[in-house]
């Protein structure tokens, strides 16, 4: 049971407050606000209480979102409800953000009258609520240069309209009526996350990658969607299929709206897509990778003779060379009481700069093609150096961007609509791999 | 058209007019005036006969309402547009209705026939929308009125309202509690309903209003159970919820009988060693086996874990954990193992959601904690984690660890501690001392790396180990000298106070294990004792004391030495212990009649202290509540009831046709074949006689047909087979069903209805005969 909902500002500006059972005072928002940055740490326990009332918040497109209850009820109900609920006004708002929320008061409100009855939730799918909800969503888009630039000559179509332009992913469903409605477009974005443990000695400790098929959808009208994967897509370890080159996932869990009669046979999802975001499809890879990792690092950290601390590092890049990383950042953790770096990097946009807040040396490089090696060599001034403290040396973290690539191999053949869609719908494929937890240890 | 478009041109200028609005500093102007004139302009908007500019005026009313703004004085102006054709207006009519009817009860009552007329719409949105603003009113004037809409809402033709009326059954119940006895009759006839939306409404109507008439629910159960793979997912939560507590209240407890077994099992075990005692044994079990009524799962009981197996699966985390909780409670030992996997699924999930997810876990660790040793590597820390959830891992860990998998415990507890985060480091070495103290084998291992910690040049670190340390000598001090040693030579580096202090205690404690050293660091504190913290001279006072009592001849000097120096210490508190020591344990003249106690009091034998999970007596709470997270009582927290001792009458349950089979005569036929030994053997349950068990037997064996032969435990693989392929076959249903089928809901409902009780009679005729005749079946299948 749900007393309140408010969304705060992370200034702790209130956006939306709604009271559905009178519980409670309104002095609950002033006091969570307080309560929240009273704390240090980088995050606050999901929930606190004051007095009889337990505060359950999320924080997501840099606002929170809470609930209070005074009674008990289960807090996985009260958590998984504010995620859906901040998916449902991403999918209603088009974008996630304090702005958005702030344009658009009355359907949000309009929204949680019909999510919430008196505490208690309803339902949150963004398909049934599209029967009740009346409001449109207001949405601010900056002007960009960018949009005349698909328009060709003539307005024709052009080599650059094969890319969409970035905010098309970010728009409200309910623009039928509005007056950039018309456009019908689909994207399917393959997001996968690895994180990797590798040894001091080059070994594979651990390997997760979860990925998930999103769709989203601006198709009024399409009746049926179907997404082909790679054929010798694979489940599990007994069922391989053909020689070597499968493309295999441990585990595998789908939408309830994906018919997998095809799925066996032709490693065919057909789906419905009703309008707004949604995982179709969530899979995990874990223990082992189709090739190798994408980057392997080869340290030497020494002592030289004046105390200070060498450290010499070569990363290698193993992607294939068409595929290449972007935004990748190192993590160093150096010993206490670093003082001051040196650095040599082997090209003028890299960067590097020792933090002493986080005791690490970071080391950004923009972009990092397959099959390629960099090498850096950095010297730290560590007062009273001990073998001890070489210790300290370690584990090197890394952060990037794989665009385009996914590294369990994961493809999409096809993706068909029926009925064909008249003349102009759209369809995206996106790739892309995230490092959730990148850990070489040295 | 028309309007929608002049309203697009209105949006423009609504955001110009926001805006401003929003930075508007009450103190620059006068309040009054511009407050006064802009609602005079919105009265005048709400006046208007155009729908564009009334939907203006109601937005900004909205959004005033969001700031936390008082709009009260609007009222009269809004509440005339409750009857407004244009929706849009009306739902935002409602939201400011909803916000302020409680503060102006008077005004409020003229929207009241414009509800009255929505509920006899023949849209059924209107008249549900109608009901629920009506409801949600609270005026107690209108209770009669509410009473009546509700009841007439319950036998609405649409399930869409009488979903409403059941969410208007708690509001009516917190507005006026007398109306009780009436609502219950109306939960009583909604809870008859046979659709899936109704279902998970009513059923939070009946926890909320009367969660103590679980009477309610007997005709209902098997019903419940069969729909719960189509409700609505947050409804599924509640009756999930609900069924635990039902069945903890209908049915015995499952591993009753198992905990007798293992010991039964650990019996021979021990007394196996002759061979021919082997019968004996046996005997014996059985003599036990029969003392006690053996156990058979009552069918029902078997329904509700078979059908909520597949929620496991669902997205919603809330529903697993749901499931999750509904199987560590009643499920039988062997069986609670299918969650765990699900809930390793959910550590993927946003870090909230893990966070409550790895409390639980924890929980369930220290009790069952085989069920997710496969998962290990699944609670290894990753370096982006947030503090609060690296800690709950590390508690998993500490918990999951055991002989075989200790080495790559430590191992991987190792690289924690070069981490940035300290709470986090300081955590990793407390979780250390856990592990040693639990697994006697490593204890030595996990001390010496602590004493490696010792040189580490951070303080935190040293500390915290430092204090570890303490703790697991003061469990086997005689062992360890040799460490006390080692830390006795410490006290040179080290400069973290709290460690120096901690070595000086420990050294003083222990002085009769070290008896040379000792002296001799006191002699070196005595040196130092003016430069030290204040932590560390209390410890050298105590440490004195000590050994002055054992070891006089030579530490004589030095105490009084050092107490010399503390009596002119700056400290208050430095100054008061060298004098109460000084008067305890130097023999003088007047000497009080404690002195005679000094060597009692300063050495008596210090209990070791005990390194134990904080989540050790969180279960008597119920898992996946908001009080188990809390570890405290929360309001309204109703307790998870006792098994029962004897099953209560589970014939309460029996529905004579079940309606939801009604379509078509030769599904119907097919039902009631398997129905029969069905009932007949949850009557012969009732009575706890031997006889009455294998007379069902008899029936349900000959109703499995061939079945019955074969050895037990294939058959009961067999099934589970079966349920697997069930479970595919009710998501596809689940599908078909979007599309509103009816029959083939019903259809998915037989189908699910029939399979279980199929293939629990076969299980159960393997558990009867391998408990009542053969040991050999059974025996194996048990470990």
């Amino acid at each position: 049971m749900i007393s309140q909902i408010f969304i705060l500002s992370s200034k702790g500006d209130h956006l939306i407050y709604k009271d559905f059972r009178g519980e409670a005072g309104k002095d609950a928002v002033t006091a969570f606000y307080e309560k929240v940055t009273a704390l240090t740490g980088d995050q606050p326990p999901v929930v606190m209480s004051h007095k009889e009332l337990h505060f359950v918040h999320i924080r997501q497109g840099g606002l929170y979102w809470v609930v209070t209850t005074t009674a008990d009820s289960s807090p996985f109900t009260l958590v998984e409800f504010l995620n859906r609920l901040t998916t449902l006004i991403k999918d209603y708002c088009g974008s996630l953000s304090e702005k958005s929320v702030r344009m658009n008061f009355a359907l949000i409100y309009e929204l949680l009258d019909e999510v919430v009855d008196n505490g208690y939730i309803q339902t949150t799918s963004t398909d049934i609520l599209k029967n009740f909800i009346q409001t449109e969503a207001v949405t601010s888009k900056p002007f960009s240069l960018f949009d005349l630039s698909n328009v060709g000559l003539f307005g024709a179509e052009t080599q650059q309209s094969k890319v969409a332009p970035s905010a098309a992913a970010t728009r409200p469903i309910m623009s039928s009526r509005g007056d950039q409605g018309g456009k019908s477009e689909i994207f399917v974005d393959v997001v996968e996350r690895m994180s990797v443990v590798i040894g001091s000695n080059g070994v594979l400790m651990k390997v997760d990658v979860e990925g998930e098929i999103r769709v989203k959808c601006y198709m009024p009208s399409c009746l049926e969607m179907r997404i082909g994967l790679n054929e010798e897509f694979s489940i599990g370890k007994s069922q391989l299929r053909g020689y070597g080159a499968a493309v295999r996932v441990d585990e595998c869990s789908f939408h309830q709206a994906v018919k997998l009669d095809e799925f066996d046979q032709h490693r065919i999802l057909k789906v419905c897509p009703s309008q707004g975001e949604h995982v179709v499809m969530q899979y995990l890879l874990s223990d082992e990778l189709p090739s190798a990792p994408p980057f392997r690092l080869f340290p030497t950290i020494e002592r030289d003779n004046g105390g200070r601390l060498l450290m010499y590092l070569k990363l290698r890049c193993d992607l294939p060379p068409k595929s290449s990383a972007i935004n990748v950042s190192v993590t160093v953790p150096v010993p206490k009481g670093s003082l001051s770096l040196s650095q040599e990097l082997s090209s003028p946009d890299q960067k590097a700069e020792l933090r002493p807040e986080t005791r690490a040396v970071h080391w950004d490089i923009p972009r990092f093609p397959g099959g390629a090696q960099l090498s850096a060599l950095f010297k730290l001034e560590v007062p009273g150096l001990s073998s001890a403290s070489m210790m300290e040396v370690g584990p090197v973290g890394l952060s990037f961007e794989l665009p385009k690539y996914t590294c369990t191999g994961l493809q999409i053949r096809f993706l068909r609509l029926t009925p064909v869609q008249p003349g102009s719908s759209q369809r995206w494929v996106r790739y892309v791999t995230h490092s959730d937890s990148y850990t070489i240890r040295i | 058209m028309s309007a929608s478009s002049a309203f697009s041109d209105e949006k423009g200028g609504s955001s110009s007019v926001g805006e401003p609005e929003y930075g508007h500093d009450p103190a620059s102007g006068g309040i009054f005036s511009s407050d006064y004139k802009r609602h005079d302009d919105l009265k005048e908007m709400l006046d208007s006969n155009k729908d564009s500019l009334k939907l203006e005026a109601m937005k900004r009313i909205v959004a005033m309402i969001a700031r936390g703004k008082n709009t009260s004085d609007l009222f009269p102006a809004v509440v005339k547009n409750v009857a407004c054709k244009n929706i849009e207006v009306k739902k935002l009519v409602y939201v400011y209705l909803v916000r302020y009817a409680e503060e102006q009860q008077d005004l409020a009552l003229l929207s009241i026939s414009t509800f009255q007329r929505g509920l006899k719409d023949p849209n059924q949105l209107i008249r549900a929308s109608a009901l629920r603003v009506l409801s949600s009113i609270r005026v107690t004037i209108i209770v009669p009125i509410m009473m009546l809409a509700i009841k007439e809402a319950a036998s609405d033709m649409s399930p869409y309202v009488r979903k409403t009326a059941a969410h208007a059954i708690p509001k009516l119940y917190s507005l006026d509690p007398e109306q009780k006895d009436q609502l219950i009759e109306v939960i009583e006839k909604l809870l008859a309903d046979k659709t899936t939306l109704v279902a998970g409404s009513v059923v939070m109507a009946f926890e909320e209003v009367c969660p103590e008439r679980i009477d309610l629910i007997h005709k209902n159960y098997r019903k419940l159970c069969n729909l719960l793979v189509d409700v609505e997912e947050w409804g599924q939560v509640v009756i999930i919820n609900m069924l635990t507590r039902y069945a903890r209240t209908q049915f015995l407890n499952p591993n009753l009988n198992e905990c007798l077994l293992e010991e039964g099992g650990e019996s021979t075990f021990y007394g196996s060693d002759a061979d021919q005692d082997e019968d004996e044994d046996e005997d014996k079990k059985d003599e036990a086996l029969s003392k006690r009524k053996p156990y058979v799962m009552d069918p029902d009981h078997r329904l509700l874990l078979r059908n909520t197996k597949p929620l496991l699966q669902s997205r919603n985390a809330a529903v697993v954990m749901a499931v999750a909780q509904l199987y560590f409670h009643l499920a039988p030992k062997a069986e609670v193992g299918v969650i765990a996997k699900a809930l390793v699924r959910l550590l993927r999930s946003h870090s909230e959601v893990q966070y409550v997810v790895l409390q639980n876990v924890a929980t369930m660790t220290i009790k069952r904690r085989g069920m997710f040793e496969p998962y290990l590597k699944s609670f290894y820390i990753r370096s982006t984690d947030p503090t609060q959830i690296k800690v709950l891992k590390l508690e998993v860990l500490t918990n999951l660890a055991s002989e075989t998998n200790i080495s790559t415990i430590l191992r991987e507890f190792q690289t924690y501690i070069k981490s940035m985060d300290k709470d986090f480091v300081a955590a990793t070495i407390q979780a250390i001392g856990r592990c040693a103290t639990h697994i006697g084998e490593v204890r030595d291992t996990c001390l010496n790396g602590l004493v490696q910690l010792l040189s580490n040049r951070d303080e935190l670190v040293v500390a915290e180990s430092v204090v570890v340390i303490k703790k697991l000598l003061q469990m086997q001090p005689e062992k360890h000298s040799d460490i006390i040693k080692h830390m006795a030579k410490l006290t040179d580096n080290i400069q973290v106070p709290m460690a120096r202090a901690s070595i000086l205690w420990l050294i003083g404690e222990y002085c009769e294990h070290v008896p040379k050293i000792a002296p001799d660091v006191l002699r070196k504190m005595a040196k130092t004792f003016t430069n030290e913290e204040d932590i560390v001279k209390l410890q050298i006072i105590n440490l004195a004391a000590k050994l002055y009592l054992t070891n006089s001849k030579q530490t004589k000097l030095l105490t009084q030495y050092v107490l010399n120096l503390a009596k002119y210490d700056q400290n208050y508190d430095i100054r008061d212990r060298a004098r109460f020591i000084r008067q305890l344990i130097v023999p003088t003249d007047k000497c009080g009649a404690l002195s005679k106690y000094a060597k009692k009091l300063i050495l008596a034998l210090k209990p070791a202290p005990i390194l134990e999970s904080p989540f050790k007596d969180r279960d008597h709470f119920q898992l996946g509540s908001l009080s188990h997270l809390l570890n405290t009582k929360a309001g309204g927290y109703q307790e998870l009831p006792d098994w029962p001792q004897d099953a209560p009458d589970p014939s309460v349950r029996n529905v004579e046709v079940p309606e939801w089979t009604k379509c078509s005569s030769r599904e119907k036929r097919k039902e009631k074949k398997v129905e029969k030994p069905f009932y007949s053997d949850s009557e012969g349950e009732s009575g706890p006689t031997e006889s009455a068990d294998s007379e069902s037997d008899s029936a349900s064996s000959s109703a499995s047909g061939s079945e019955q032969s074969g050895s037990g435990s294939e058959e009961s693989e067999e099934s589970e087979e079966r349920s697997d392929s069930d479970e595919e076959e009710e998501e596809e249903a689940k599908k078909r069903k979007t599309q509103k089928k009816e029959p083939i809901e019903a259809l998915a409902n037989l189908r699910r209805g029939t399979c279980p009780s199929r293939s629990l009679t076969t299980t159960r005729t393997a558990r009867q005969t391998a408990a009542n005749q053969s040991l050999r079946i059974l025996s194996p299948r048990q470990r």
